[in-house]
């Protein structure tokens, strides 16, 4: 039993390192994903540091890492008004909607809110750290691209692919951050 | 026999809906205990579960001589011999050299309707298959799983759908690993995740009580993707068959069995 699974073990990895060059093995990807139709082959469609991510199995190599964040910081974009807090009350039901930020699938937020999941680290007290600009620059970052501090990080890149406007994204900023808000509230 | 299973099926889930409701007031209930609880229900109130009924389905278009050759899908090779169910589910999906595809449940039940029943793939119905898949599903209930890719074909499959698997896309930045991976043991929501290793894939075909439908692993998979915004494939494709491979190996390495089968969930 052992012994079998050691085998194609064996060959799956060597069949992975001969592979995973680019060539024939990413067309062969192509072709099964195309076999799926076009709305499934659109949907897949990768840009070049998601596709670097997937090839990294999302731990993408240090050396790789500042040439990515700079990629990813070039993609952020601000408010027009500059202003990085909005208003937090508009911020908890970005946070909420599942069609929006939907940010309690994998956050803590407000501690009332039953069941949320545990993929993020727990936001609940989060405006612990104060509004200083560098923190509030930082949330709002991490909100609208959160690549941009930590490559290929499980958090997608809501302001990017424009589930947030800037606007939003700094709602959301507040939310998190105002001392008024459910997530800060005094227990 | 569809209308008797929709009616006890709609009849039970007012009655579990309303028991479901009291309880979620409560508190946030254990998923895994809900299901048993769900299950115990419909047995003590109609004897038989949903998944049960679908299978009893499945077993007669199973025999039943049918399309433009008039034939049984008696005939047909899950690749223990022709005919041979016991246990076929376990060891799908692998190498078929009659179609020369890699071929999951679903999929080689499909190819047989096309073989052997003359059917054309385009008008086989979504429900016969599930039946069927329900049907020939309930022959390897709790069994161990046995998918160890061995030829260069299913060796192949299993290396795309590892691909698949970490494939990044969509405009939430998702992939299988994220959730599955990342974060097996923990929840997305209120939903547990379950690494391939930990046995993630091995309760189906089964009745999902939250929808009131039987799901196919194809089914499951569609379900995950849509989810994370991204247009599930279409049926009997590739990714399916090699996401499958790739699960199921995983979940073999990592000595798990099949669910009874059909499963029951949530
Ligand atoms: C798929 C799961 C997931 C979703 C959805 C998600 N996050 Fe995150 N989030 C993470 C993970 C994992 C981290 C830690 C890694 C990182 O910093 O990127 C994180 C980090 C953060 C941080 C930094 C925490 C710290 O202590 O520095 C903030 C703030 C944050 N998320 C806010 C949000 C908001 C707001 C949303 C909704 C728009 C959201 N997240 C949606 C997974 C998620
Ligand atoms: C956003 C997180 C997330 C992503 C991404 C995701 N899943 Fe899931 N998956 C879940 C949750 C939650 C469940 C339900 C668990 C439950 O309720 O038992 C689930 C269930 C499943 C199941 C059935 C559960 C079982 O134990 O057999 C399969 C199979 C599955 N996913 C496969 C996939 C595949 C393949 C992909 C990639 C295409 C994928 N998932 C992507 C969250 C995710």
């Amino acid at each position: 039993m052992k012994k079998r699974y050691f085998g194609w073990l064996l060959a799956v990895l060597l069949a992975g390192l001969t592979l995973s060059q680019q060539g024939p093995f990413q067309q062969r990807v192509n072709q099964a994903i195309q076999s799926g139709g076009s709305r499934f082959a659109e949907a897949m469609k990768q840009d070049p540091d998601q596709a670097l991510c997937s090839i990294h199995r999302d731990r993408l190599p240090p050396e790789l890492a500042g040439a990515f964040l700079e990629r990813q910081r070039a993609l952020i974009k601000y408010p027009a008004n500059g202003k990085l807090m909005g208003d937090w009350k508009q911020g908890e039901a970005l946070f909420t909607d599942p069609r929006k930020g939907n940010c309690y699938a994998c956050h803590t937020g407000d501690p009332k809110e039953a069941g949320a999941g545990l993929l993020g680290p727990g936001l609940v007290g989060y405006g612990q750290r104060g509004i200083s600009e560098p923190v509030v620059k930082y949330t709002y970052d991490k909100i609208y691209n959160a690549w941009a501090t930590m490559p290929c990080s499980l958090m997608y890149r809501a302001g990017v692919h424009g589930i947030l406007t800037p606007e939003e994204s700094a709602h959301v900023t507040a939310f998190l951050l105002e001392p008024a808000s459910p997530v800060n509230a005094r227990r | 026999m569809r209308t008797d299973r929709s009616l006890i099926t709609g009849f039970l889930l007012a009655l579990a809906f309303g028991l479901g409701i009291a309880l979620t007031q409560q508190q946030e209930v254990d998923p895994f205990k809900e299901a048993q609880r769900q299950r115990e229900l419909f047995r003590q109130t109609a004897g038989i579960l949903p998944g049960e009924l679908y299978a009893a389905q499945g077993e007669e278009l199973f025999a039943q001589k049918r399309g433009p050759r008039n034939a049984s899908l008696e005939a047909c090779d899950f690749g223990l011999g022709p005919g041979k169910l016991e246990g076929a589910h376990a060891q799908l999906p692998r190498y078929f050299a009659d179609t020369r595809r890699v071929e999951d449940l679903e999929t080689r039940i499909a190819s047989c309707m096309v073989r052997l029943q003359g059917f054309k793939l385009a008008e086989i119905k979504r429900e016969d298959i599930k039946a069927l898949s329900a049907f020939v599903a309930s022959k390897s209930s709790e069994m161990p799983l046995r998918v160890v890719p061995r030829t260069s074909q299913e060796i192949a499959m299993y290396n795309l759908g590892r691909e698949l698997w970490f494939h990044r896309a969509g405009n939430r930045d998702m992939n299988c690993s994220i959730c599955h991976d990342a974060y097996a043991g923990s929840r997305v929501r209120l939903s547990p995740v379950r690494s391939p290793r930990q046995g993630l894939s091995n309760e189906w075909p089964a009745y999902r009580f939250e929808a009131d439908k039987l799901y196919t692993l194809q089914d499951r998979i569609a379900f995950c993707y849509v989810s994370i915004g991204i247009a599930a494939p279409e049926f009997y494709s590739e990714p399916y068959i090699a996401l499958s491979v790739y699960m199921l190996a995983e979940a073999t390495r990592g000595r798990n069995s099949l669910t009874e089968m059909p499963g029951f969930t949530r």
